[in-house]
């Protein structure tokens, strides 16, 4: 069993591609991910808000693709996403944000 | 008897006969009871307790029974078989204690009850019982000690009485006591009635030995008188006031005259009603003897009523002989002082009428002076030619008599003066002339004194009228007197012209005259006391005549002195005739010599050392042979001690002559020295002597001892009472005034060499009454040096009375260098004999043969009634027995209280052997244990002595011994060992005594009987070690191992021993529906009983709950539960049930203490409420409960009441003090929390009571186990989430939490089981108050992450790092554990 993960690939307004994660991303469930960004292609908006848990498993998939996706994340992924200097090569916006 | 002697060693369970072994004769006879038939039961089953005792009475030589059982069955040993036990044995054996002592019974019962009772040993001395073991009642003193015996649980089950009879001592003291009262000061008591009231008094005295008594005098008619009695009302029948002289009256009054003693039955009428003096009933006998008198039919008879309870043996007939003897002497004492008080009044006036006789009639003297002289005078010439030794007596007879002649003519000069009938004639002389050639007379006895002799004499102008005659005397005297006193230098005569007169001098260069002497130089009579001169003869009228002679010339006489110079004479005679009477002038007469020099110079001759001397006595002492008496029977010896050597020759020819034994010498301090060099029996002194005289001599003799009693005769030519008494007075034992009569003389000295044998036959007594004495007699001069011993003082020391006087430090003092501390005592003693007048003490003392004694000693100090000093008397015993009878008590006592206090068998035999090291100042005390298949192991006093570390000697020594015979002690030269059964084998107590003490007999059965004990005692802590570890072992099994949920920790302590295992515990009962019961309880009691209690309390309880009732109902029901178990009441209990998902308690106390809650910030919260009684004190009544949250990382923290209390401190402050303890631990995990509480409130000593513990910290850790595959990470995640979010932690601790440990779960599955899918992983986490930890465990081993490949897990570990405080990542061959903690802000 794979942990609880859906992601659902969407257009924003602007016209970029986005994928919406909700649930919790760990090894068991990286594969997913990383299919669903490959998936796309060009820049890639990545909404973790309703993810509550990210290890660094999924981080490794998130780095593999790190030139072309901006995250969107809450404070609680926050401290992961910049220990793992996450945060210094890819744009992380806040909830409602950009 | 067969011991097994197997590598066992185990003592081999005693055959019937073998306890008995010990002693041959006592043991086979108790082999011969019939045991079955006592309480005892066969010996084959009597427990180690019994067995061993029994061997040590038999092994002991101290006189000792005892008693076992609830019978208290008898045994006994050899010596008590023979000191006390008497025709008893061996009826006695194996009866009880109460049948073989019935007749005392009622004396000894309640000292036995009291043993028996309080487990205290008792100490009796010299206690008076009357024993039927001789075929009557009879008085007999014991000195014991009845002493508890234990059986092998340690219950008081029989006594030991160790004994020593005192009869002896006791009855000998009292008899002595009398006989010295008797003796104590018969110098008060001077006639026959006052020595015999004083005597019947010291008599009433004893009423036990002597219940009445009579004292009978006999007349010369043959009947008796009686004088005095002692017990009796006066009237009595058997007591008349006269008794005729024949056999028709009470008492045998024929034999005794004939000096027989008789023992009268007391049956018939005249002795009904007499009295029973000191005893319930009166005496059956009475022994009546004479009052024997030296040489002479009795004076009496004694009447002595006996003692019914004792036998009359040799000692008591004895006493009654001493008394009587003492009696004797004292009346023959008291009759002969009456005698000497008469004759001293005789001898009074016979000196009166000797002076009446001189003054009178002296002048008679002169016709048979003349007819001696006359005679003598022709012999001297006749006989010049005959034997050496008729001349010699011939000289004395003309020198005496000569002398006597010349005292006559000056006495009556003087009457003559007196009575103014001096006819003198004075004629003109040429007075230079006369007194030169009278002064040359004096010359060759001068120069024979090596004396310088000068004459001048110039021609006077006119003559001097003198009485030729006269002037002689004037001159002659003056020349005698100067050569008398003068031993070196010169003697100067003159004569010269002054003015109208002539001027005679005589001067010396002697040893002068006193300034305090000079006014009285010339009276009459006056001598000069203790004057130097060559003789003390002289009768003191010489000057005094001088100065009449030189008076009726019309002259003067002067002298002037200075002592240690010389004296001048001075006389000075008017020239012509004008003074003088002129019918006394008479012409001038030529060719008159020196017609009475003769005696003069006679005299001083005599004073001069004579060359053959020695020789001349010889001859005279073997001249005579005739007897003028009887001679003694035995020859006496006599020193006599007289200055003229006449008296000398003399004397001891006329005492030879009587068979005596004679020395002489020439003056007093002579007599002095040899008398001390050889006490003679009687010293005969004349009383004017140069240097020490007679009296002088006598007070010397009488201040020592040595020579006090010597018997002195003083003769002197001093007539006269008032010479008489001062003669007496000093101690002179007769007085006798020359001129005496041979025949009187002799008489003088039979007396009184009969009188000193008499009164050394007193002496004797005395020393014989001394020497009888049991116990040791000494007497000490005032520097304590001991001057005087009796018999049992050198039976008890080993010292004789040839080493008197023995000087302190005495030789039987303890050395101070080896035994410094006795020698203190002796010392400290010793002060108190030397300064205090009377007093007692107890002191070690070294015998002469080197082997350490007791004395108990009392002292008096006394006036010796010959010398006038302090002397100190004293007596001492051996109490060696009695001393090692207290040690031995108190040995018992101090090694009892080290067993007693022991908690286990090695600190029993530790404390024990300590107890033997300080008993006998041991270097070393060891015990070595022999147990079967294990090496000997040793204890020791000297800490961490192996039995390697001893020597192969010692060893083997040891190894001997323990093969060897049980309770036997064994020596060595080095010290003392004994084997005793230990529980887990043999043991040998081996006491290294250093090489310097011998281990005594006292010694070996002290060890016997410390060995026994500590047997028993190490038989009983190995017992108690057994129960005390089986009580344990079940209080734990019952407590656990426990189920614990998680979350909790529990501890369970027993007490310090000896209390040990309590009712206390502590429990956790998981619900159906995920609750928590919790209870800590407290059951009253302690041991296996309490822990029984418990058992049942807790199961119930642990039911109840499980049946769903809440805490209340819980207790209730266990209200009623605990009313039906006996020991449940009181019982004090707290009960809660715990939701360890929200950390809710609902909880109930009966009486417990309060629980103790500490929050995150440290403040604490007591559990007070839902409190009520504790169990089965009020059953039915409704029990309150009450409801609160255990926040997060609070901890919970139930306990019995040993944990917080403590003596003198508020309960409160424990609690204070636990949960400081508590706050303390906060940052460890919740089991070594518990760890830390308990050591934290543990007192120094441990826990007086048992305590229970029980804590918990909310949430419980979190523990998972999961298979390694990813897909059990989210329901990992989930648990561990809802268990942060129970720990209250903010979110983004949770999220990095959650994170860290997601990495280590996924690394785990991904690297530590690749190879193996599916095997364990295991996640713990735990929240402290302040901190979290997180374990993360697998059993693979992670890969080593190569650069560049799989950068994510690289990344994963880095995560960890970062979100976490600290991360442990250890990897093995078990697998890798990574381990994690983040602090709680």
């Amino acid at each position: 069993m794979t942990t609880l993960l859906t992601l659902t690939p969407s257009r924003r307004p602007d016209g970029v591609t986005q994928l919406t994660a909700v649930g919790e991303i760990d090894m068991s469930n990286t594969d997913a991910l990383a299919t669903a960004i490959e998936t796309t292609d060009g820049p890639l908006v990545i909404d973790l808000t309703e993810v509550e848990y990210l290890d660094s498993a999924g981080l490794s998939v998130l780095f593999r693709h790190v030139d072309r996706i901006q995250l969107i994340a809450t404070p609680l992924l926050a401290p992961v996403l910049e220990v793992s200097g996450l945060a210094d090569l890819t744009t992380v916006h806040g909830p409602g944000g950009a | 008897m067969e011991r097994s002697q197997d590598a066992g060693c185990e003592v081999a369970a005693a055959t019937g006969a073998s306890v008995f072994t010990a002693d041959e004769e006592i043991g086979s006879d108790l082999a011969r009871v019939d045991w079955s038939a006592t309480p005892l039961g066969l010996p084959e089953q009597w427990p180690q307790s019994l067995r061993t005792a029994v061997s040590i009475l038999l092994s002991s030589r101290f006189s000792m029974w005892m008693a076992w059982g609830p019978d208290l069955t008898f045994f006994c040993n050899a010596a008590y078989r023979r000191d006390t036990l008497g025709a008893k044995y061996p009826w006695a054996l194996g009866r009880p204690a109460r049948e073989v002592w019935a007749e005392i019974w009622d004396d000894i019962g309640p000292r036995i009850d009291t043993v028996m009772s309080t487990g205290k040993a008792t100490w009796d001395e010299g206690l008076l019982l009357f024993l039927e073991r001789s075929g009557y009642t009879e008085e007999s003193y014991h000195t014991f000690s009845y002493s508890p015996l234990r059986d092998d649980r340690g219950a008081v089950v029989g006594m030991l009485c160790v004994v020593s009879e005192d009869t002896e001592r006791v009855i000998g003291e009292r008899r002595m006591a009398t006989l010295r009262d008797l003796g104590s000061d018969p110098s008060v008591v001077r006639t026959e009635e006052e020595w015999l009231a004083f005597a019947n008094q010291q008599l009433n005295a004893n009423r036990r030995d002597l219940p009445f008594t009579l004292t009978y005098l006999l007349a010369d008619d043959g009947s008796a008188r009686l004088a005095d009695s002692t017990g009796l009302v006066e009237g009595h029948p058997a007591a008349p006031v006269t008794l005729p002289g024949d056999a028709s009256g009470v008492w045998p009054v024929t034999a005794l005259t004939h000096g027989e003693s008789v023992l009268v039955p007391l049956e018939d009428a005249p002795f009904a009603g007499l009295p029973a003096g000191d005893w319930p009933r009166p005496p059956s006998h009475a022994l009546v003897l004479p009052l024997l008198q030296q040489g002479g039919s009795p004076y009496g008879f004694l009447v002595a009523g006996l003692n019914r309870y004792r036998a009359l043996d040799d000692g008591y007939r004895g006493f009654v002989e001493l008394v009587a003897g003492h009696l004797a002497a004292g009346i023959a004492s008291a009759r002969s002082y009456e005698a000497q008080q008469r004759r001293a009044e005789e001898l009074a006036e016979l000196d009166r009428a000797k002076t009446t006789f001189f003054s009178n009639i002296s002048h008679e003297f002169r016709t048979p002076l003349t007819l001696i002289m006359g005679p003598v005078d022709e012999l001297r010439s006749r006989l010049s030619g005959a034997d050496a030794h008729v001349r010699e007596e011939l000289e004395v007879v003309h020198r005496n008599g000569l002398r006597l002649g010349k005292l006559v003519n000056s006495l009556l000069d003087f009457s003559r003066i007196e009575a103014g009938r001096m006819q003198a004639r004075y004629e003109p002389t040429d007075l230079s002339l006369v007194t030169a050639d009278l002064a040359s007379v004096f010359r060759s006895a001068i120069d024979k004194a090596g004396l310088d002799f000068r004459i001048d004499h110039s021609e006077l102008p006119e003559p001097v009228y003198i009485d030729r005659g006269m002037w002689e005397k004037v001159i002659l005297n003056l020349l005698s007197n100067a050569l008398k006193f003068t031993f070196d230098g010169s003697i100067h005569v003159s004569v010269r012209a002054v003015d109208k007169h002539a001027v005679v001098t005589v001067a010396d260069t002697g040893i002068g005259v006193p300034a305090a002497e000079m006014p009285r130089l010339f009276e009459r009579f006056h001598r000069i006391e203790n004057a130097r001169s060559r003789s003390n003869e002289g009768s003191g009228i010489g000057l005094a005549l001088v100065k009449e002679l030189v008076g009726l010339h019309g002259g003067t006489i002067t002298a002037d002195s200075t002592e240690g110079e010389g004296t001048r004479f001075t006389v000075t005679l008017p020239f012509g005739s004008a003074h003088l009477p002129p019918e006394s002038l008479a012409p001038a007469e030529n060719g008159r010599g020196a017609s009475t020099a003769d005696p003069y110079l006679q005299e001083a001759l005599r004073w001069l050392p004579d060359e053959d001397a020695s020789d001349a006595r010889t001859a005279v002492t073997a001249a005579d042979a005739s007897g003028y008496a009887a001679s003694p029977s035995v020859p006496a010896r006599i020193l006599v001690a007289d200055d003229n050597a006449d008296m000398r020759e003399y004397l001891t020819r006329l005492l030879k002559g009587s068979g005596y034994q004679v020395r002489t010498v020439d003056d007093g301090l002579s007599a002095l020295r040899t008398v001390r060099a050889d006490t003679p029996d009687l010293v005969i002194s004349d009383v004017m002597m140069p240097g020490l005289d007679g009296l002088g001599l006598v007070a010397a003799l009488r201040t020592d001892p040595q020579t006090a009693s010597v018997p002195v005769l003083l003769l002197s030519a001093r007539a006269g009472q008032e010479a008489s008494i001062e003669g007496l007075q000093a101690g002179a034992d007769d007085y006798l005034v020359k001129p005496f009569a041979a025949a009187e003389l002799l008489a003088r000295v039979r007396a009184n060499v009969e009188l000193a044998r008499l009164r050394s036959h007193q002496a004797r007594w005395r020393k014989a009454l001394v020497d009888s004495l049991q116990e040791a007699f000494f007497v000490c001069d005032e520097e304590g040096a001991v001057i005087e011993i009796n018999a049992a003082f050198t039976d008890i020391l080993g010292y004789t009375p040839d080493g008197l006087p023995y000087q302190p430090v005495h030789p039987w003092w303890p050395d101070a260098d080896t035994d410094p501390e006795a020698h203190r005592e002796v010392d400290e003693a010793f002060a108190q004999l030397l300064n205090n007048p009377k007093g007692f003490y107890t002191i070690p003392v070294t015998h002469r043969d080197g082997h350490r004694l007791w004395v108990t000693a009392t002292f008096n100090q006394a006036q010796d009634p010959d010398t006038g000093r302090k002397v100190t008397v004293g007596t001492f015993r051996d109490v060696t027995a009695e001393h090692y009878a207290v040690q031995r008590e108190s040995a018992q006592a101090a090694l009892s209280m080290r067993l007693t206090q022991a908690t286990s068998s090695p600190e029993a035999l530790a404390g024990s052997l300590a107890v033997l090291k300080e008993l006998w100042r041991a270097e070393c005390v060891l015990a070595a244990v022999a147990t079967a298949g294990q090496d000997i192991a040793v204890t020791a006093t000297d800490a961490g002595l192996r039995w390697q570390d001893l020597s192969p000697e010692r060893r083997e020594r040891l190894s001997a011994w323990l093969d060897g015979p049980l309770l036997t002690p064994a020596e060595d030269p080095s010290g003392a060992g004994i084997t005793v059964s230990h529980p887990k084998g043999t043991m040998v107590l081996w006491i290294d005594l250093g090489d310097h003490r011998p281990f005594t007999g006292e010694d070996q059965l002290l060890l016997s009987l410390l060995a026994g004990q500590l047997a028993q005692g190490l038989a009983r802590a190995h017992q108690i070690d057994q129960q005390r570890e089986t009580a344990i072992a079940l209080q734990r099994s019952i407590l656990g191992p426990a189920d614990l949920p998680d979350g909790f920790a529990v501890r369970y302590e027993p007490a310090t021993p000896p209390l040990e295992v309590g009712g206390d515990w502590y429990d956790t009962v998981r619900l159906p529906d995920g609750r928590i019961g919790i209870v800590v309880g407290d059951c009253v009691g302690r041991g296996l009983e309490a822990a029984t209690v418990m058992g049942q309390l807790r199961s119930a309880c642990r039911a109840l709950l499980l049946q769903d009732s809440g805490p209340a109902q819980t207790l209730m029901a266990l209200d009623h539960f605990a009313a039906g178990i006996t020991g449940a009441m009181c019982t004090t209990v707290f009960c809660g049930v715990l939701d360890p998902e929200t950390g809710n308690l609902t909880y109930s106390s009966a009486g417990h203490p309060p629980g103790i809650l500490t929050l995150p910030d440290g403040t604490t919260v007591l559990l007070n409420d839902g409190r009520s009684v504790p169990l089965a004190v009020r059953p039915g009544r409704e029990r309150p409960e009450s409801t609160c949250t255990v926040p997060a990382r609070a901890t919970l923290l139930l306990y019995t009441d040993g944990l917080v209390e403590r003596r003198r401190r508020p309960l409160t402050a424990g609690i204070d003090q636990a949960g400081e303890a508590v706050q303390a631990g906060r940052d460890v995990a919740v089991d070594d929390l518990a760890t830390h509480v308990m050591s934290q409130l543990a007192p120094s000593g441990g826990f007086d009571d048992d305590v229970a513990l029980l804590l918990y910290r909310h949430p419980a850790p979190l523990e998972v186990a999961f298979p390694a595959e990813s897909s059990q990470l989210a329901p990992v995640r989930k648990a561990l989430r809802s268990w942060l979010t129970q720990c209250e932690l903010p979110p983004h601790t949770v999220q990095n939490v959650l994170v860290a440990a997601g990495e280590a779960c996924a690394n785990a599955i991904e690297h530590g089981h690749r190879d193996a899918p599916g095997d364990t992983v295991r996640l713990r986490a735990e929240a402290l108050v302040d901190d979290l930890h997180l374990t993360v465990a697998d059993t693979g081993r992670w890969r080593t992450p190569h650069p560049g490949e799989n950068s994510h897990r690289g990344r994963g570990v880095a995560l960890m790092r970062a979100l976490m405080h600290q991360v442990t990542i250890t990897s093995g061959t078990a697998g890798t554990t990574v381990d994690m903690h983040t602090r709680i802000a």
